[in-house]
C-alpha cells in the first residue's frame, strides 16, 4: 500500500508541483489548502508525512505543528513534519523547528530533495 | 557571434529555449545551464586567437551568452591578475602558490563577472527591471551593471552589510532594501516580490547566466597555465557560482579539445565555522544541503545557509575528488592581516579564509609541497574596513 503525504499550501501551483512529483514517485498525495483544513485531514487521513507550508492563509504552518504536537496522542507527537517555506521572515527556520517540524526546506523546492526527504522519513529507510 | 544553442536541467537533463527569458527547471526545481555548439566552435574557433584580444571576460564572447555586442556591458572586468605568492610559499613549504586576485574586478569584486553577463543577457532579452538578494558585493554589482545598461535595479539586503556595499547600489541608482534577516530571507523576498511585480530575480542559479560571468575564471586560469589546469582550486564558497562556473568551463574546454590534457584540479570549498552547509554535507556523503540554522560569520559572503545550487556543488566537490572545510571568523582575520602583510593584498574576509583553509590542508598533507594551487581572493579588503582590525597603529605627527 501506497504511503500517504499530505501537502497543507494554499498555492495551487506548487500544490500541484508536489502532487505530481510524489504520485510520479508512488505516493499517494493528499492536499490541504488551509491549516484548519490541514489538522482535519491529518486527523481523519493520518499521513505517513506531512509537507507544511508556513504562510498559510487562516493559521500560520507553526500554529499547525504546535497544534498537531500539542495533541498528544502518539501518532500525532511522532509523524514527520516537513516544514516548507519562501523563507521570507527572519528566523523562519528556527522558529518551524521550535513548533515541532522536523525538517526544514526553503522554496522552490528541489524535487530530488523532496524524495529524498520524504523518503528518509518512512519506515524503512 | 556567441555559440549559445540552448539550456539545459543540471539534473534532469531537460532542454530549454535560450532565445526567451527563463529562470529554473520548472520541472524538477534545478538550475539551469546554458550549452554551446561546441562542436561547431571547435572547428571555427583558434585557440591562442583569444589571447591576442584586448584582455577583459568578453573577449570570449563566442562562449558567453550575449549575441549582440550592444548588449554586452562591460566595465572592464575579467583577467584579474594571478599572482605569484613567494613569500608564503616559502612560510608553507609549498613552490607554486598563486591567487587570483578579484579584488581589481570593477566594483571591487568578483561578482562583476556574474552580473555583467547576466543583466547583458537580461537587457538582450528585453528585461527592464531586475532583483536581487544579496550578502553585499553581488548587489554593488548589479547596480553598476544595471545603471550601464540603463535596467532598474532592486536590492535586498540583510541591514548589516557593510556599508560600502549599500552605498554603491544607492549611488548608482539602485531602489535598496535592508532587511532584518539574512541572505535566504532577502532571497525570499526578493522571488516574492519579483512573482507580484514581474520584475527578473536574477538570484544566484534562479536564472541561468551568472554563471557564465564565473566560467570565464576557468578559462583564464588554463590560458594562464599555458593550457594545463593547476593541482588545487581553493574557493570560498557561499552560493558556489564560480566552482560551479569554473567546473563547467573546465568541461567545455576539453570539448573544445584546448586543454593539453585531461588533468583536471581539486576543488577545495571554504566555508565559515558559523555557516558550513557544505562542509557538513560533504563529511555525511549527502547529495545536497541542510538549511543552516542560526548562521553566522564576519564574512558576509559565507552566510548563506542554503545553496539554491548545493547539489551541483556537492557532486562537482565530488568529481574533483576535492574536499571541503571550515575556517574560524578569528582565522579569517588573522589571515587577512597575513596576505596584506607579507604579500601586499588585502583581501576581503571571504578571499582571507582560502589562505586560512590552505594552511590547515598543508598540515593534514592534503596538498603537496610541488603542486600548482591557486587561492581566490573573491574581493577587495576595502569594503570590509569596519571588520578588518590592524595590528599597527597609525602615528600622527
Amino acid at each position: 500500500m501506497a504511503y500517504k503525504i499530505l501537502y497543507i499550501e494554499d498555492n495551487p501551483d506548487n500544490r500541484l508541483l508536489v502532487k505530481r512529483s510524489l504520485e510520479a514517485r508512488g505516493f499517494l498525495f493528499l492536499g490541504a489548502t488551509n491549516g484548519v483544513e490541514g489538522i482535519d485531514m491529518v486527523e481523519a487521513h493520518q499521513p505517513d508525512v506531512i509537507l507544511l507550508d508556513i504562510n498559510l492563509p487562516d493559521i500560520d504552518g507553526y500554529e499547525v505543528a504546535k497544534r498537531l504536537r500539542d495533541n498528544r496522542t502518539p501518532y500525532s507527537l511522532y509523524v514527520p513534519i516537513i516544514a516548507v517555506t519562501a523563507n521570507a521572515l527572519k528566523g523562519d527556520a528556527e522558529k518551524a523547528l521550535a513548533a515541532g517540524c522536523n525538517i526544514y526546506m526553503s522554496k522552490p523546492i528541489n524535487i530530488r530533495e523532496l524524495w529524498a526527504r520524504v523518503e528518509a522519513c518512512l519506515p524503512g529507510s | 557571434m556567441s555559440y549559445l544553442s540552448h539550456l539545459q536541467c543540471s539534473d534532469c537533463g531537460r532542454i530549454y529555449d535560450a532565445q526567451v527569458i527563463q529562470t529554473f527547471c520548472p520541472d524538477c526545481q534545478s538550475p539551469l545551464l546554458a550549452r554551446y555548439d561546441l562542436v561547431t566552435a571547435r572547428q571555427e574557433l583558434d585557440r591562442d586567437a583569444f589571447t591576442r584580444r584586448q584582455t577583459g571576460m568578453w573577449r570570449w564572447h563566442e562562449l558567453l551568452p550575449v549575441h549582440n555586442p550592444v548588449n554586452m556591458l562591460t566595465l572592464g572586468e575579467g583577467d584579474a591578475p594571478l599572482l605569484h605568492l613567494p613569500r608564503l610559499e616559502q612560510e608553507l613549504g609549498l613552490t607554486n602558490l598563486y591567487v587570483k586576485e578579484e579584488g581589481q574586478n570593477p566594483t571591487g569584486s568578483f561578482k562583476a563577472r556574474g552580473l555583467s553577463s547576466a543583466i547583458s543577457k537580461a537587457r538582450e532579452l528585453g528585461i527592464t527591471k531586475v532583483v536581487i538578494p544579496t550578502a553585499g558585493n553581488a548587489g554593488g554589482a548589479m547596480a553598476a551593471y544595471a545603471a550601464r545598461g540603463g535596467l532598474q535595479a532592486y536590492i535586498f539586503m540583510p541591514k548589516d552589510t557593510p556599508q560600502a556595499n549599500i552605498e554603491e547600489s544607492r549611488i548608482a541608482g539602485a531602489t535598496v532594501i535592508l532587511i532584518n534577516g539574512l541572505i535566504s530571507e532577502a532571497a525570499g523576498m526578493a522571488g516574492e516580490k519579483a512573482r507580484v511585480e514581474g520584475w527578473f530575480d536574477v538570484s544566484t542559479f534562479k536564472e541561468p547566466y551568472r554563471a557564465e560571468g564565473k566560467k570565464i575564471m576557468g578559462y583564464e586560469i588554463a590560458e594562464a597555465f599555458g593550457w594545463e589546469l593547476p593541482d588545487v582550486l581553493i574557493y570560498p564558497t557561499g552560493g558556489g557560482t564560480g566552482l560551479v562556473g569554473m567546473w563547467k568551463a573546465f568541461d567545455e574546454l576539453e570539448t573544445l579539445g584546448w586543454l593539453k590534457n585531461s588533468k583536471r584540479p581539486r576543488l577545495v570549498a571554504i566555508q565559515a565555522e558559523g555557516c558550513a552547509p557544505f562542509v557538513r554535507a560533504f563529511e555525511k556523503g549527502s547529495p545536497f544541503c541542510d538549511f543552516w540554522l542560526n548562521a553566522h560569520t564576519i564574512a558576509a559572503g559565507l552566510r548563506v545557509p542554503k545553496s539554491f545550487a548545493d547539489q551541483l556543488v556537492l557532486r562537482d566537490l565530488v568529481q574533483s575528488n576535492g574536499t571541503a572545510l571550515s575556517v574560524s571568523d578569528s582565522d579569517i582575520l588573522k589571515s587577512q592581516r597575513h596576505l596584506a602583510s607579507i604579500e601586499g593584498i588585502f583581501a576581503a574576509p571571504e578571499g582571507a579564509a582560502t589562505l586560512a583553509g590552505l594552511e590547515k590542508l598543508v598540515q593534514d598533507g592534503w596538498v603537496k609541497s610541488d603542486e600548482k594551487i591557486i587561492l581566490f581572493n573573491t574581493g577587495t579588503g576595502l569594503k570590509y574596513l569596519k571588520e578588518a582590525i590592524s595590528p599597527q597603529p597609525s602615528i600622527v605627527i
